[in-house]
């Protein structure tokens, strides 16, 4: 019997003992680890997630920056339902209310870094990869390194005093690195230094028509002199411009063009169709896909918001053309834009605009009631398509969208996008870029054949804006700069022919603001259209610029936060 | 039946048949199943409470029940025994099972609640544990009115920042999935550990409270059929009041005009407006309606109770049926239950069936038990969202009509914000069902070696799983339009197999009495999900809707989990003379969620009673206290809440995400430029591990009191405790700079929770045939985060600097202080610098003085937790005729009431309807109103989180009200043991704040709508 006992509790102490060490092992499922990314094969996949990266934004965080270049920049409104619609977007349009704890600020900063820190990644993972292994090593550096100079290109004109990180840091540090660890001219360099290396390392050409090549190195470096050059106090006073930096932007531009490879699209439409994404014209670009295998495709949802209400599209009718922008596309009698006077009047709608003449680069930014929608004839914007006219007009936005019936349009309910390209650079651009340093240099004479050529293209990119008849959605009426013809070619005639043609070639998409505050004059001219603005639309009265704190948006509150002290506020903002 | 037969033939002469009926003493009403022994025979009582048995004269023939006190009755000639059995709240022998064991109440120094089940049995809600709200001390039940949803249970407040569900224990098996799916016929008894002391036995997972659950067993001795029937009405109370299309273009002009020139309110799309055109005497004429509301000419205005379109008046069918026997050598159980609850929300339905088989069988001289517990549950629910189409009735305008002219389905037109119209929501997902499954059960093995000996072998399985295939419809509707379509069909499967093995060891020596336990418990959780799906349908009709039958965008996906505990555990109970009461448990775990270095941690605890009643001094001097109990518990708790692999730095190849709403995720690139087609693809980091992370703890002190006077006639107990939670688990929110897969889980935050709970029973009589029980009870907690890590603050109400939780409930409000309205311009430029102030604008209070209104004027401004909840239960019989009114109330909470940023404001979503309230808004001539102007632009960004949505949600709810009537005379001639016919009414009258705008405090904003319930059920036993 006690024999018996025994066995009973021999039995309970193995069952006892069932439950083992081993018992608690469990293994990730789904999931790699760090270590397994680092040969070659790898490290080409995670080149191409910080490519990816160029493309992760969200429909409140576009990259295209139009909530914070376009809308604040008295090109646009926030469009919408109402200003109740995405609150964050209207307290940035009204400048008063904006604030450091809205959360759109917050995301966006986050978003941008993500973007470096997968820039980071891949450059850790290309470093320790011997070249004899991984031939394209240099170039690979190169191209994350670009990615990540524009990531911090982007946080740098929205936050000014950003903690740069570059992959020579590791983790464990990254709460420590402060956004004063670098002056904001040594910031510069930094960025500079991400552009200046592919420059050096990149080829000219890459078999994929995706990837960075040198001369886009090259100009994205000119743009971060051009930027650079404008040397801004604490208070983001612009207190001199150096000639040295603007001299360097003139060099950059002419190695772009020297390649041969980039030059304007004979027509202005060009870059805002699909089907010439990538063309001539376009230096880098992201590149967006559908029916790719991912969800819903990978879809330029940054402006997914920016469609007109009819039934093909639907929603949600944000960024808008404000009145301002409209009648700065009119000319006067010789074909050149009204500087002064421009504003005396509406061209709101109807026979406004054939009775007034205008730049033809009106239709191809801007729809306007009774005239076709992305030179579709058979899709003729209408009063209906607004969705809160009574609020912010009846215009909308043509740039970035696509008409309903472009191959590269996708639904993806209930919003509207498109693969669509977006270019972050593009010749055009740095045409002007050439010619606002030329001007700024004194050597304007130099630059008036640039803008001319800017010009000549606007004046002859109406193919698209006929109707059947051959008449034209509106009355065009445009010319190039004639020094003693049509003007009178001085260096300050120069500099205003200078901003009104980047403001009129650019318009909407998303720079605007950034070229007022580099230039230094935000406040002024942003504060004088809220004055003008508010008599027609009612709920800008309570926008207001302030000097010396506007120019740049808030650190977000929660980052400064988490940063336990370590980051500090950009200067006017409490 | 044969057996009774059988016995009744084989009677002899000294024995007669003594026949009666056994009632419960509080509420008069019949007790079935009290087993009924004789020297001869063992029987059970009917549904009626009747029994008839054989028994000899002077024999002591006796009744039992588990939860009650025993009787004797000594037959001295009688034909007809009365017994009136007393229930639970005196009863000092009830056993309470209290962790892999169980124990008499009276020994009992943990805080245990146990459940008067017989209370909830008739309660239509589909789930046992909403049943519960109010009744338990200590236990704060939440709810909405979805067929479907679960209910939200918090023992003893917050404990910490993740999950704050109490862990269940069925039949023995711990599982985390609640009791949705348990049949509440087949419940026996409900008992909850609320304390350390009582809960930390079952360790890792005890922080939250414990809630166990035993199910039925067939008694010994008896066969028989229950059936309880049931069918109720539902309806929506609770409407939010809106405005009529009418109404809602009266309020645009007012907003219009308020807004002064410039603003003509005939510019807006829908509405014209015959009116003076007077901005300083503005004069409505009339209000014209377009002939249609949209450009393509589809929609004529109609005037749409939104509301009225979603709800129906529904019904419940509850029907559940046991059959049981027993022998001395074992016995058996099984019920089936249906449940079908159509739901107020119109295509919310729910149909369940569960089924249940118990079985026990007792060998070799009782020595060896083996028996198992298995229940089974399918259900079919609908995927229609009810939460945003209650939300959507409130946003549709009346204007919309619910179908266009051709019979398509309205929507919003221009000018009106993009949301759904909710009644093609409803129609175009009805055909969407989801199937859940779920297995629950358990085999068990438990012997005797020596008498004092008992080892016990459970092995437990919990496994569930759904399937659903969901035919997304194309749809016009207004201007949203989604010409695709898509079938998607998903399958889940998860669940978990539970090993346990208990050794037992008990003895009574003199007058110690001694009890030790031993015991390990392993436990392994899997998880498994994918999906398919496919667009491009020929046909939209969901018996066509398989995968195979799309054409285009094919996708699918598939993740999969696992996690291990492993746990070993002891037990001491000691009692000195009954009167002095000591418990030590210490359990050790083991998680794989945690760093290999600290995967185990220790839970220990104890628990010390002195029983003062059995004092002399107490006992000789104080006859009319016949319990009085202080006790003492002290223990410690761990919580394993976190993330399977947060130990782990981990990347995933995720190639693209659903990029709609949020960023895309994914690595995938378009680097060719092909604009379509397969791309190339990386990695994303999803996670930075920790692997120091380890068991978050809380350690629980409670002080309490049972009391009994008058032979337990007034009884009750009370509890204070304190909860500490220390290294809880939190993925704090982490610096950009790091970018994704974020800062890795920590164990960082600490946390108080201090609370006091008391109940009191009185049980009374007024002559025979009146009996009555009543009884109440209230609880409060207060909770207070203690510690953070610095980089967690901005994870919390607060402003992360100067103003920061610490100190106070995790509950709290921050936000600005709203203070009136501004009457007039003075009192306007009398105020401190605030963008968009105005006449008839929220004056928001400048509160650090600066002179200027912004974020550092947030304060705390409020805590959602209550200042305490109660409930109150009377039950009385009188003959024939049983009542029971059951209150429970919630005193103190604040309700972030944010549906008024619809029904107050015509500003902040111009779009929508608005709610009636506006009609009351500001004007100088209605200066009184609290609400703010009517305006088109929201200048004053009244949007903000303010004190003007904080709003007094406490609330006394008549819960249940039951008659019942037994009709088992009647009954018995038609060979039916016993029956009972009930009326029942639920959530019949409800008393709140004035103050409260909304309809039901309780269901706030958008919550599935509480309905009120009428029910009218039987009871039958064969």
């Amino acid at each position: 019997m006690i024999m018996k006992r025994f066995i009973f509790l021999i039995l309970g102490m193995v069952l006892f003992s069932l439950a083992c060490q081993k018992a608690l092992d469990e293994t990730p499922q789904g999931v790699i680890s760090g270590d397994a990314l680092n040969t070659p094969e790898n490290v080409e996949k995670m080149v191409i997630s910080a490519y990816s990266g160029l493309g992760n934004d969200d429909i409140h965080t576009s990259f295209s920056l139009w909530p914070w270049g376009s809308m604040r920049s008295g090109d646009a409104y926030k469009g919408g339902d109402s200003p109740g619609d995405n609150t964050d977007w209207h307290s940035y349009e009204l400048f008063s209310s904006n604030r450091p704890e809205l959360a759109n600020t917050d995301k966006m900063w986050y978003f941008l870094y993500v973007g470096i820190s997968r820039a980071n990644d891949a450059l850790r993972r290309i470093n320790q990869v011997e070249e004899n292994v991984y031939p394209l090593k240099k170039s690979r550096q190169a191209e994350v390194r670009f990615i990540r100079g524009h990531f911090y290109f982007l946080l740098k004109i929205l936050y000014k005093h950003v903690p740069f990180i570059d992959e020579t840091i590791p983790e464990k540090e990254y709460g420590t690195v402060s956004n004063r660890a670098l002056t904001n001219d040594e910031l510069w360099d930094k960025i500079a230094s991400d552009f200046s290396f592919g420059s050096e390392h990149l080829p000219v050409s890459q078999p994929q028509v995706g990837r960075v090549n040198k001369q886009a190195a090259l100009a994205y470096l000119a743009k971060v002199k051009l930027y650079q050059a404008y040397v801004q106090d604490e208070k983001h006073n612009v207190t001199s411009v150096s000639s040295e930096k603007l001299g360097e932007v003139i060099a950059l531009v002419d190695q772009v063009t020297a390649s041969g490879k980039y030059k304007l699209n004979a027509d202005f439409a060009s870059n805002f169709l699909t089907q010439f994404d990538n063309s001539q014209e376009s230096v880098f670009a992201v590149q967006y896909s559908k029916e790719d295998g991912t969800p819903k495709g990978r879809l330029n949802m940054g402006v997914a918001l920016n469609y007109p209400m009819n039934k093909e599209f639907g929603c949600c009718g944000f960024h808008l053309p404000s009145q301002n922008l409209v009648n700065s596309f009119k000319t006067d009698a010789s074909g050149l834009p009204q500087f002064t006077t421009f504003n005396n009047s509406d061209a709101k709608e109807g026979d406004d605009f054939k009775n007034n003449t205008f730049d033809p680069r009106l239709d191809h930014t801007v729809a306007i009631p009774g005239h076709p929608y992305k030179y579709s004839l058979n899709n003729v914007y209408q009063k209906t398509w607004a969705r809160a006219p009574q609020i912010y007009g009846y215009f909308s936005t043509l740039k970035e969208t696509v008409a309903p019936d472009d191959p590269s349009f996708q639904k993806i309910p209930p919003f509207m996008s498109s693969s669509k390209n977006t270019d972050i650079l593009r010749y055009d651009d740095l045409l002007l870029w050439k010619a606002e340093a030329l001007i700024k240099l004194n050597r304007h004479n130099e630059a008036l054949p640039l803008i001319n050529s800017i010009r000549e293209r606007a004046i002859n990119s109406t193919q698209r804006l006929k109707y059947a008849d051959g008449t034209f959605f509106s009355t065009y009426k445009m010319d190039v700069y004639k020094p003693e013809v049509n003007c009178n070619w001085s260096p300050e005639f120069a500099w205003q022919a200078l901003v009104w043609e980047r403001r009129l070639e650019f318009a909407m998409e998303g720079n605007r603001f950034f070229d007022l505050v580099r230039w230094g004059n935000a406040a002024e001219y942003l504060n004088k259209y809220f004055k003008e603005e508010s008599a027609k639309r009612a709920y800008l009265k309570e926008a207001q610029f302030k000097k010396n704190r506007d120019e740049y948006l808030p650190i977000p509150l929660a980052q400064l936060n988490y940063s336990r002290g370590v980051y500090t506020q950009n200067f006017g903002w409490q | 039946m044969m057996i009774f037969l059988f016995l009744w033939l084989g009677g002899y002469a000294q024995q007669k048949t003594v026949s009666g009926s056994v009632t419960d003493r509080e509420m008069k009403t019949p007790i079935s199943g009290v087993t009924v022994k004789s020297n001869r025979q063992t029987v059970l009582t009917g549904i009626d409470g009747k029994f008839s048995l054989e028994a000899s004269l002077n024999e002591t023939i006796s009744f039992s029940y588990v939860g009650m006190k025993p009787v004797s009755v000594l037959l001295t000639g009688q034909s007809e025994i009365a017994v009136a059995m007393e229930y639970e709240a005196g009863n000092l022998n009830q056993v309470v099972v209290t962790g892999y064991s169980s124990q008499k109440k009276a020994d009992l120094t943990g805080a245990v609640s146990v459940v008067k089940t017989q209370q909830i049995k008739d309660v239509p809600l589909g789930n046992p544990i909403k049943a519960l709200q109010g009744r338990i001390p200590g236990v704060y039940i939440t709810t909405d009115g979805s067929p479907a949803a679960a209910a939200t249970v918090r023992i003893r407040g917050i404990g910490t920042l993740g999950n704050n569900n109490p862990l269940y224990v069925i039949d023995g098996i711990p599982t985390e999935r609640g009791l949705n799916e348990i049949n509440q016929a087949d419940i026996e008894s409900m008992q909850v550990l609320k304390d350390a002391s009582s809960a930390s036995i079952y360790g890792s997972r005890a922080a939250n409270g414990v809630i166990i659950v035993t199910t039925k067993k067939g008694k010994a001795g008896t066969s028989k059929i229950d059936f309880n029937s049931s069918i109720s009405s539902q309806t929506y109370l609770t409407k939010v009041s809106v405005l009529n299309a009418e109404q809602r273009g009266r309020a645009y002009w007012q907003a219009a005009v308020n807004d002064g020139p410039g603003n003509d309110p005939n510019l807006n799309q829908i509405y014209k407006y015959d009116w003076n055109g007077d901005f300083n005497n503005p004069v409505l004429n009339g209000v014209l309606y377009p002939e249609f509301i949209d450009a393509a000419k589809t929609m004529r205005p109609a005037d749409t109770r939104w509301y009225d379109e979603i709800s129906q008046t529904s019904f419940i069918k509850s029907n559940d049926l046991t059959l049981s026997s027993g022998t001395e050598k074992g016995n058996s159980l099984f019920s089936l239950s249906h449940y079908d609850n159509s739901g107020i929300i119109k295509g919310s339905a729910l149909k369940r069936i569960t089924g249940r088989a118990n079985s026990e069988y007792r060998m070799f001289n009782d020595r060896l038990v083996i028996g198992e517990y298995l229940s089974g549950t399918y259900s079919v629910g609908t995927s229609v969202p009810a939460g945003s189409i209650v939300e959507l009735s409130l946003l549709a305008q009346p204007v919309v009509p619910v179908h266009t002219i051709q019979g398509g389905w309205g929507g919003p037109a221009a000018g009106m914000t993009d949301r759904h119209n909710p009644v093609r929501l409803i129609e175009d997902n009805k055909q969407n069902k989801t199937r859940f499954f779920r297995i629950f059960g358990n085999a068990y093995a438990s012997l005797k070696i020596i008498p004092e000996l008992t080892l016990r072998t459970n092995i437990g399985i919990d496994y569930n799983g759904d399937y659903a295939r969901t035919l997304r419809k194309s749809y016009v509707s207004g201007f949203l339009v989604d010409p695709s379509n898509q079938v998607t069909a998903t399958q889940n499967y998860s669940g978990n197999w539970v090993l346990q093995n208990t050794l037992d060891f008990k003895k009574i020596i003199g007058d110690h009495d001694i009890q030790l336990q031993a015991g390990s418990e392993q436990i392994k959780f899997t998880a498994q999900s994918f999906f398919g799906s496919r667009q491009g349908y020929a046909l939209e009709n969901i018996d066509y809707a398989y995968l195979n039958a799309g054409s285009t965008t094919k996708d699918n996906g598939g993740s999969g989990s696992g996690n291990s505990l492993l746990s070993f555990f002891g037990k001491a109970n000691y009692s000195f003379k009954n009167r002095y009461l000591a418990s030590f448990t210490m359990r050790r775990d083991g998680s794989s969620k945690f760093g290999s270095e600290s995967r185990y941690a220790y839970f220990p605890a104890f628990s010390l009673g002195w029983r003062l009643s059995e004092e002399s001094f107490i006992k000789d001097l104080v006859p009319s206290v016949s319990d009085l109990k202080l006790r003492y518990g002290w223990g410690k708790n761990g919580n394993q809440s976190i993330a399977n692999n947060a130990v782990y730095d981990l990347y995933s190849a995720i190639y693209g995400t659903d990029n709609t709403f949020n960023r895309d995720n994914g690595s995938a690139y378009d680097i060719n430029g092909g604009n379509s087609g397969q791309l190339p693809s990386g990695f994303t980091k999803t996670q930075r591990g920790n692997s120091a992370l380890k068991w978050e703890t809380t350690v629980q002190s409670n002080f309490g009191l049972d009391f009994g006077f008058f032979e337990g006639k007034l009884s009750g107990s009370a509890d204070y405790y304190i909860k500490k939670t220390t290294d809880i688990l939190l993925t704090p929110p982490s610096l950009a700079v790091i970018g994704e897969g974020g800062d890795p889980t920590v164990n960082g935050a600490s946390m108080n929770n201090k609370g006091f709970e008391f109940l009191v029973n009185y049980d009374g009589s007024i002559g025979e045939e009146f009996t009555f029980s009543l009884s109440a009870n209230v609880s409060t907690y207060r909770n207070k985060i203690t510690s953070l890590p610095q980089n967690s603050l901005t994870a919390f109400p607060g402003n992360g600097n100067d103003k920061i939780i610490l100190g106070r409930s995790v509950s709290s409000y921050f936000g600005y202080l709203a203070d009136g309205l501004f009457q007039n311009q003075s009192e306007v430029d009398a105020h401190a610098v605030q963008n968009g102030k105005g006449i008839g604008r929220i004056r928001y209070k400048d509160v650090n003085g600066d002179g200027i209104v912004n974020g550092a004027d947030r304060d705390y401004i409020g805590v959602s937790d209550p200042d305490f909840i109660y409930g109150f239960n009377l039950s009385a019989n009188y003959k024939k005729f049983d009542v029971s009114v059951f209150l429970q109330g919630v005193q103190g909470v604040q309700v972030n009431n944010s549906s008024k940023i619809y029904t107050d404001f015509s500003s902040i979503w111009p779009g929508t309807n608005w709610g009636s309230r506006v009609l009351d808004a500001w004007t100088p001539q209605n200066s009184a109103s609290s609400i703010p102007a009517l305006t088109l632009v929201n200048r004053n960004d009244e949007s903000r989180f303010s004190t003007y949505f904080l709003e007094p949600g406490s609330y006394l709810r008549l819960r249940n009200v039951q008659i019942g009537y037994d009709i088992s005379e009647l009954s018995n001639k038609i060979h039916i043991k016993s029956a009972r016919f009930y009326l029942q009414g639920s959530n019949l009258l409800t008393i709140k704040s004035k103050n409260y705008t909304g309809p039901d405090p309780e269901a706030p904003n958008s919550t599935f709508p509480i309905p009120a319930i009428y029910t009218i059920g039987l009871n039958i036993t064969l």
